[in-house]
């Protein structure tokens, strides 16, 4: 069964959504923000536990005062890790929530079982441009998060009147405000990789337009040990466009860590 | 009433057949559209518009900022007011506006700006503005951010005009130890601030605060929205803050074209008119409101009217009985103004005599005879011939 329950920390409002059962999977969201039906998750939910919190100013979560950029939302992560009390779990971070992911890592790596970083924002790689999801039209955003599977079903679920709306524009707002300069990007953040020490499996959209595959690949060769997958038939979503071949990647990897 | 004329300095030689590759003149048009040779001819003949227009009687001359676009070619205001500084002797200067918040040292704005103003020994006005959504693309800044940004330079920059220095300012975006502006501005205690805007509450609120009253400028509007927010500005001083706004708190500002008949002015500004809404004003929903420019409650407000200026197609006659410009005689334009005036009451006008493609000599002559047909009048409208409050604003 999945819900969501809104916990109050420290004086703002969170929206967690969690559902199944087994080992703890910690899943951080994207750009675009949590659905209330991501298929992705709903298959992983089948063999693990998911946590998926919607991140201050996204989805039903308040915006936190000082939460500005990814490495506030970071020290905000530590909080609520405490708060929910998780102390060794794996993590799962789409896009912006990898290299969140990262950034936890780097700090808090002890707090870890494991990382699965998916189509994962977070380093620069020279001379390889990125989509720009802001400045284009829904159109062309579809035709960039999706290799052509169910893209414009997907814009119309996330699109309406009342409170989707108000979530669609929010998502929006709260993702320039993690992401829009330096562009989804912490240009030192590869100086701190070395002490990312849990395992990590690096998953990547054959077709991503938003974070080419090139930027898996750099990112494999930045973080010694760690393994890589790609999906094919996949853009930037992979846990929307690819849902079985996501929760496969994570399920298979997680037992290969041996926990 | 004082009248200003407004240049936008647009790219005018602009290959219009650019929409058929890229979506907008803003942010993603190759600067390789660019002819610096025709950019030279270009700056010199606005800048000689606007000291025509100064010699010829407007109370003002006024610049604005955009960046990366070919709209408007002043991505710093301050080159061109600091041009016209020494160039006219009487009229003032209004930067409408400077995007300070934009800037990651906004205090070297505030120097500049003081600099024109001791220059010119006092005619600055000085216009505050957060830049359009399109801005935001072109410089980098985070536009999750533009609102308390604006604010906070804002806050800064008017102590550094108005406080003895050396004093530190620690805000959330702007840190300096030492905040001691030399030199401090020429008027006392600081040039007028203006805020100009196509129409927000916010801003309205934000100006009509007693502790600023700042003009507020309507720009690019239908009649309707003008009348709306001009009296809302009002009825803001009035109910929200308890004090009777002045009319110097208020102005509009529009395209205007004069000819010999309605008809001809018709004909004439036609194709330039058109090129300007229908080419270099066109934007994109994503580009004019990137996510976090707008509160969601403006959001809503925009939504509908921005649509009518920049997200249609337009043609002159739609332009005119919407009001967004006043085209015809000097006759009807000057009718036109002194009833709008009647209405609103609003003792600040400012005119965009040149526009899109306009040529030099059309563009000269709609100087010359507003200035000797129109101008006179407007410039004669007082308190007295405004009819007081006629409408109840929409909000």
């Amino acid at each position: 069964m999945a819900e969501n329950a809104v916990i109050d920390l420290r004086g703002s409002k969170i929206n967690i959504w969690r559902a199944g059962k087994g080992e703890t999977v910690l899943f951080l969201h994207g750009l675009q923000g949590r659905n209330d039906h991501e298929p992705g998750l709903e298959e992983l939910a089948k063999s693990f536990e998911v946590i998926a919190p919607d991140h201050p100013g996204f989805g039903r979560s308040e915006s936190v005062d000082g939460v500005d950029d990814i490495k506030d939302l970071s020290l905000f992560y530590l909080d609520l890790l405490d708060a929910l009390k998780l102390d060794r779990v794996h993590v799962v971070g789409q896009c912006i929530g990898g290299w969140l992911a990262l950034e936890l890592a780097i700090y808090a790596g002890q707090k870890f079982k494991s990382l699965s970083l998916v189509n994962s924002a977070g380093i620069r790689v020279k001379d390889v441009p990125r989509g720009d999801l802001f400045v284009c039209s829904e159109e062309d955003m579809v035709r960039m998060l999706f290799a052509g599977n169910g893209g414009a079903e997907w814009m119309k679920s996330i699109r309406g009147a009342g409170e989707l709306e108000d979530i669609y524009e929010r998502n929006r707002a709260a993702a320039a405000k993690y992401s829009w300069s330096p562009r989804l990007c912490n240009p030192k953040l590869d100086r701190w990789l070395h002490r990312v020490n849990a395992p990590v499996h690096i998953v990547w959209g054959e077709q991503n337009r938003v974070l080419p595959p090139a930027y898996g690949e750099a990112l494999k060769k930045l973080i010694p040990g760690a393994s890589h997958a790609t999906i094919a038939n996949c853009a930037h979503l992979a846990h929307i466009e690819q849902p079985q071949k996501f929760a496969q990647e994570i399920s298979q990897f997680i037992r290969r860590t041996g926990t | 009433m004082k009248v200003f004329t407004f240049h936008l300095m647009p790219y005018a030689s602009l290959d219009m057949n650019f929409m058929e590759k890229y979506r907008a003149a803003w942010v993603v048009l190759p600067n390789t559209y660019y002819d610096p040779k025709i950019g030279h001819e270009l700056y010199n003949r606005y800048l000689d518009e606007l000291e025509l227009a100064a010699e010829l009687g407007f109370d003002g001359i006024s610049v604005n900022e955009h960046h990366q676009n070919a709209y408007g070619l002043m991505p710093s205001p301050v080159v061109t007011a600091a041009a016209l500084a020494r160039r006219t002797k009487t009229a003032k200067l209004a930067i409408l506006g400077n995007a300070f918040g934009l800037r990651e040292h906004p205090l070297n704005l505030a120097e500049e700006h003081s600099m024109i103003d001791n220059i010119t020994g006092g005619r600055l006005i000085s216009g505050m503005v957060r830049g359009i959504g399109a801005e935001y693309f072109s410089t980098g800044n985070n536009p999750a951010f533009s609102h308390a940004r604006f604010q906070e330079a804002h806050d800064l920059v008017v102590q550094a005009w108005t406080r003895p220095g050396p004093f530190s300012f620690e805000g959330k975006f702007y840190h300096f130890e030492y905040v001691n502006t030399w030199p401090r501005p020429y008027q006392q205690p600081h040039p007028p601030i203006w805020a100009p805007s196509t129409g927000s509450t916010e801003t309205i609120e934000w100006a009509a605060h007693p502790s600023r009253k700042y003009t507020y400028l309507q720009a690019y509007s239908p009649t309707q929205s003008v009348m709306r927010f001009l009296n809302y500005y009002r009825e803001c001083a009035e109910s929200m803050y308890g004090y009777t706004a002045s009319s110097d708190q208020i102005g509009w500002s529009t395209p205007v074209y004069i000819s010999d008949t309605d008809q001809k002015a018709r004909d004439e500004a036609k194709p330039h008119i058109e090129v300007l809404f229908n080419r270099l004003l066109r934007l994109p929903f994503e580009m004019l409101f990137p996510p976090g420019y707008l509160s969601q409650k403006s959001l809503a407000n925009m939504r509908s009217h921005k649509r009518s200026v920049s997200g249609q197609e337009h043609t002159i006659d739609s332009l005119i009985d919407q009001g967004i410009i006043v085209c015809g005689s000097p006759d009807t334009v000057r009718k036109q103004f002194t009833e709008t005036h009647r209405l609103l009451g609003f003792q600040n006008l400012l005119c965009l005599m040149q526009f899109g493609t306009l040529p030099r000599d059309l563009t000269e002559r709609n100087i010359r005879l507003f200035a000797s047909e129109v101008l006179p009048a407007l410039q004669g409208l007082t308190d007295k011939q405004y009819a007081g409050m006629q409408t109840k604003a929409a909000e």
